[in-house]
């Protein structure tokens, strides 16, 4: 009979709690003089790290330096979605000013319990395919931010650059990332525009990764990764079974080239982070409003070669190339 | 406070997934891997079946049948093809990752612009977070119910007793494979509903949802058995809803304590198992006996 109670008991402070929320649901909280912002992260690895300071040093350009005039709650999900619905509804308890999402599934989930503040996308690359804004140009609602889709035209010219002799291209992309699919479709039709033979390979998580790559390197003559965050984070496998068959990677990500890609026209991920913050504090400062400001694409990307990975392979690096990343990009010595 | 009715709106909708491992992991006696593939497919159906103009209750169903069919599957391997259920699980929770793309069509789909069943006038009118509240009490008012009536059923007797003991269930005429396949596809069902309710709550269905849903599962169904101890049958699918609830406060407290973002993984596994060395801690301390003694009257 006592479990009986116990069970009863545990029961109705739920109901009591429930009903006193009820009764204060309506009622509003107080304006804070600071204003907060919630920035929730899906995992950690390089290239969300990145975005990440970006973020924070993009508001501090805007003139709010974080615990002085600003508050930052940061979450990190650590993979688990189920997580990512209780730190939205944590944001929003906090009555958040404005929220950051970094990745697809969690700027899903801050949209979703997030309707009257504004939500701002960190790096989504197709934010109308996930459904987050009803059009890119005027997003409409409470919703907007930064694209982080790779010059894909001006990437796949640089292999060919590099390649002149390239017969079949391989591309290695994580079937469960959208943003990753989404990149994958377009570069095959870019590839049937351009005449380049392209094998495709999928990989369903990390561990695939080595199995997949040894298979891919066999019968390729490069391999291109698209802006893939599981490959991002286990791209010294692919670069390993890579170099063993001397078959360079051209990824679209800049940190993908310092860990052993050849290069790319790479969007600096902490640049995308930055202008994220930048749009942000600008829509704190009420100058901008997230109905009205169209998603931000980068049009061109930033030469980095790695010339170590290069001569390690024996591929001779273009002299215009060269030039262009001593001059305006990046070389990795 | 709203934060709180939150975790108890999750909690309710978690404990479905609760309630349908429970089915497995207690009664049946075995642990089933197959729910990280049925929990994504659960959502995935009832989110593509949204999408292709399916009302969400009749949406919601179809994720019930789907994870029915995959845990079908599981049985089958399971007693026909004799192959052990730990194994049996994980292989059709490796292929339904496949399947699960192939119901969506792309590895993560938004609910955002379509029905859900949160998205009603009832519901909309409530104070906020209230709608997960009361659509998660009714829908585990309903499965319990029928699942507290289930067991009593001389179908329910048969697999309890499959459960308890197959040998001898054997000798008294039941067909214990029947009884397996049939706890593996209810189970997974009831999986796949979770999984439909999670996706609608929180707007999307992603294929990567599956990753630590047994464990979020097994969590609630041990804090619920620690929290209460002894008790019957009927009484503990009732502690495994509790459990899931305050497995949701224990995530929503480490969040409170605000530690770095990183170490979430690691303090709510401290937490955890705080909660399960209850019983040791019991007995050393006697907790049980002051707080009974902080309820009761002065005599």
């Amino acid at each position: 009979m006592k479990k009986k109670y116990l069970i009863s008991g545990v029961v109705l402070i739920f109901v009591v709690i429930l009903g006193v929320a009820f009764f204060q649901g309506q009622q509003k909280q107080k304006p804070q003089a600071k204003p907060t912002v919630g920035i929730l992260q899906l995992m950690s690895h390089p290239a969300l790290d990145a975005i990440h300071k970006g973020i924070i040093h993009g508001l501090e350009e805007e003139g709010y330096k974080p615990g002085k005039n600003i508050k930052i709650d940061f979450q990190n999900a650590q993979n688990d979605q189920s997580n990512l619905k209780t730190m939205s509804t944590k944001f929003a308890n906090e009555d958040a000013d404005l929220s950051i999402g970094i990745a697809t599934p969690s700027a899903q989930a801050l949209a979703n319990t997030i309707t009257h503040k504004p939500v701002i996308l960190g790096a989504i690359t197709d934010p109308k395919g996930a459904g987050l804004v009803k059009n890119n140009e005027k997003p409409g609602g409470n919703i907007t931010g930064v694209s982080d889709q790779a010059p894909l035209k001006e990437q796949l010219n640089l292999i060919k650059q590099f390649m002149p002799k390239m017969k079949t291209l391989g591309i290695i992309y994580t079937s469960s990332d959208d943003s990753a699919v989404a990149q994958y479709k377009m570069f095959v039709k870019l590839c049937k525009q351009e005449n380049v033979r392209l094998k495709a390979y999928s990989i369903a998580n990390t561990n695939d990764l080595t199995q997949v790559a040894e298979q891919a390197v066999r019968s390729v003559d490069a391999i291109y990764v698209p802006t893939d965050n599981t490959i991002a984070g286990a791209m010294q496998t692919l670069v390993g079974a890579a170099n063993n068959a001397k078959v360079p990677v051209f990824p679209a990500v800049d940190t993908m080239v310092k860990q052993g890609g050849v290069a790319t026209y790479g969007i600096d991920q902490y640049q995308l982070g930055v202008a994220t913050g930048k749009m942000s504090a600008q829509i704190l400062k009420g100058k901008k409003k997230p109905s009205t400001t169209p998603i931000k694409f980068f049009r061109h990307g930033k030469l980095i070669i790695n010339e170590k990975q290069a001569n390690k392979l024996g591929i001779k690096i273009p002299a215009n190339l060269l030039k262009e990343a001593q001059q305006k990009g990046e070389l990795i010595k | 406070m709203s934060i709180i009715v939150s975790a108890i709106g999750q909690g309710l909708t978690w404990g479905i997934v609760g309630i349908g491992l429970f089915l497995t992991f207690r009664i049946l006696d075995f642990p089933d891997m197959t729910v990280e593939g049925t929990f994504p497919m659960g959502a995935a159906a009832c989110v593509a079946a949204i999408y292709s103009g399916a009302s969400p209750l009749v949406a919601t169903l179809i994720a019930f049948v789907a994870g029915m069919l995959a845990g079908l599957v599981t049985g089958f391997l399971y007693t026909k093809g004799k192959i052990p259920v730990l194994l049996a699980g994980i292989l059709v929770m490796t292929a339904a990752y496949s399947v699960n793309l192939r119901i969506m069509g792309r590895a993560n789909l938004s609910l955002f612009d379509k029905p859900t069943m949160l998205k009603n006038h009832f519901l909309e009118s409530l104070p906020p977070y209230f709608d997960s509240v009361v659509l998660g009490i009714v829908v585990v008012a309903i499965v319990t119910a029928l699942i507290v009536y289930f067991l009593q059923t001389n179908l329910g007797q048969a697999f309890i007793a499959t459960g308890d003991n197959p040998n001898m269930a054997r000798s008294l005429g039941i067909s214990t494979d029947a009884m397996q396949i049939m706890g593996l596809g209810v189970s997974n069902g009831l999986i796949g509903l979770g999984g439909a309710l999670v996706a609608q709550n929180n707007g999307f269905a992603d294929v990567n949802m599956g990753i630590g849903v047994i464990v979020v599962a097994l969590a609630s169904i041990i804090i619920g058995e620690v929290v209460f101890g002894d008790l019957t049958m009927n009484q503990r699918l009732i502690a495994v809803t509790i459990g899931s609830i305050l497995y949701r406060f224990v995530i929503l407290l480490v969040l409170k304590l605000g530690f770095n973002a990183n170490d979430l993984n690691l303090i709510s596994a401290i937490v955890l198992a705080l909660f399960m060395m209850f019983p040791v801690l019991e007995k050393r301390f006697r907790i049980r006996h002051t707080l009974a003694k902080g309820m009761t009257k002065h005599d």
